[in-house]
């Protein structure tokens, strides 16, 4: 039987790995909290394909394998797939997922009770904004381990312009 | 008899080598592994044809060698694994078992966090796993 | 009137939403050995893990509270129990037992056989004084402090480490008085 854990313990952790690297061990070097928050996922996105793709046949393009990101690793993930999936052919690929889990159960840290000006407000939604990236070099770290591991070199950002759903942008290094 | 089973790196890059014989062969073996990897890289190259089992991960007899059978299996880390056996008379399903639980027991061992990828394999629970897995060879056909 | 028993740890769990214990276990990996990396001593490693738990158990322990139906427990004892036969299967899946209670029923330690965290880890030569379930205590902590018991927890045992259990002495050092009387108004 496969292990399982409650689905609280992980996102206390990611929510307390984010602010511990981004309030206490970096807290005036937001670029460096970020790129150790990606090299943990990394190292997990890494070790993970080697278990999701065990008993499989090998890939034989870039497309198959993001194809199996989308599909079978997301659900391990997850429970659900990749609910949108384009390239431009050229080596892009954009991964949506309509409904990100981890953004819609992470509680980002209170910003916004006492909000009196616009100056306030705006100030308060650029923080939580970027509250919201720092998660997210998590998940793409992983998925830049997982490919990696799979022998596509890439770089992996997030997009959220349109929350709460959060596109996945792959750019496969030639 | 198992002899020699080995985990082979994408450089071609040794992560674990181990044989099993009271003869001291080990040099000769390892040169028998290290001459096994052209021939996987040949079989990948040049697929047969063989529908479904195209880009299986298991690759079957790479060759026969003195009184050894070498066969082999490409993960989708293009990882290798080798395995040198005497026995003449080996049945698929065996060395299919026997590669799924290898491969089960590699994945668990670069699960740690302290295992850097591409560097050799030290951890001693694999090393037990892989013998209690070598010890069992054969013995039963239950996949 | 018989006190209201909770409901057991397996039952709550089977109501919990879960992930597999792989993500949890390959993620907390990660975090200690890139914590390793950066903080560079193994004592500092073992500080920060025990802070972040204690962050974690601040928070972890009103969902503890909310799911498995327990109102206050009476005393420290009664806490421990539920901790160990409730809390780490409701949240671990795994089951704990508390045993050694001093005299005065103010510390005991709490036993583990099992535990997801550790699942594929072996402690490299160099990392010989990483307590690295640490925030495991921190966790314990924190949540007991929230229901009013300020506590020491260190490890006795560690499978890590060779030894045959894993086990936490928890050390009730003071009491303090229901700060919050009002919450029974919601």
């Amino acid at each position: 039987m496969v292990r399982e854990v409650a689905e609280s313990c992980v996102d206390s952790l990611l929510t307390e790995m984010v602010a511990s690297y981004c309030n206490r061990f970096y807290a005036n070097k937001p670029e460096l909290a970020a790129r150790r928050i990606e090299a943990i996922g990394y190292q997990v996105g890494h070790q993970l394909s080697e278990r999701y793709t065990m008993e499989r046949p090998r890939f034989s393009d870039h497309l198959e394998a993001i194809k199996f990101i989308c599909k079978d690793f997301w659900t391990e993930l997850f429970k659900k797939q990749i609910d949108n999936l384009k390239t431009n052919h050229r080596g892009t690929f954009v991964l949506q997922d309509n409904k990100f889990p981890w953004l819609e159960r992470i509680s980002i840290d209170p910003l916004t009770d006492k909000v009196n000006s616009a100056e306030d407000a705006t100030t308060a939604e650029n923080k939580a904004t970027s509250t919201i990236s720092m998660h997210l070099y998590y998940p793409c770290g992983i998925i830049r381990g997982a490919l990696s591991n799979l022998g596509i070199t890439c770089a992996v950002t997030a997009d959220i312009s349109n929350l709460p759903a959060c596109s996945f942008v792959v750019r496969v290094k030639a | 008899m198992i002899v020699c089973v080995a985990v082979v790196g994408h450089q071609n890059n040794p992560l674990y080598i181990q044989s099993f014989t009271e003869a001291d062969d080990a040099l000769k073996l390892h040169h028998i592994v290290h001459c096994s990897l052209d021939v996987v890289d040949e079989r990948v190259n040049n697929p047969k044809k063989t529908g479904p089992l195209l880009n299986e991960t298991f690759l079957g007899l790479l060759y026969p060698i003195e009184n050894f059978k070498v066969y082999g299996y490409l993960t989708n880390t293009k990882v290798k694994f080798i395995l040198v056996t005497t026995d003449l008379d080996v049945k698929d399903a065996d060395v299919r078992n026997f590669f799924r639980r290898f491969h089960a027991a590699y994945v668990d061992a670069v699960s740690n966090p302290f295992h850097v990828p591409g560097k050799k394999i030290t951890s001693r629970t694999f090393a037990e796993r892989v013998s209690t897995i070598v010890k069992s060879f054969g013995l039963s056909s239950a996949v | 009137m018989a006190p209201v028993v909770p409901r057991s740890g397996d039952s709550i769990f089977a109501n919990l939403e879960h992930v597999n214990a792989e993500l949890f276990t390959l993620t907390y990996g990660a975090i200690v050995r890139q914590l390793i990396t950066d903080l560079e001593e193994v004592d500092e490693v073992n500080k920060q893990l025990d802070q972040m738990g204690y962050n974690i158990g601040v928070r972890l322990i009103d969902e503890f509270l909310a799911k498995s139906n327990i109102s206050r427990c009476v005393d420290f004892k009664e806490t421990a129990e539920v901790i160990a036969k409730v809390g780490f299967k409701m949240f671990l899946g795994v089951t704990a037992s508390v045993i050694n209670w001093d005299a005065d029923g103010t510390s005991c330690s709490i036993v583990l056989e099992d535990n997801p965290l550790v699942d594929f880890v072996e402690l490299p030569d160099n990392c010989q004084g990483l307590h690295y379930c640490n925030i495991l205590s921190g966790v314990l902590r924190g949540a007991l402090e929230m229901v009013s018991m300020k506590t020491e927890v260190t490890w006795v045992r560690d499978m890590l480490r060779g030894d045959d259990v894993y086990e936490l002495n928890v050390k009730l050092l003071k009491q303090v008085p229901e700060e919050y009387p009002y919450k029974d108004d919601e």
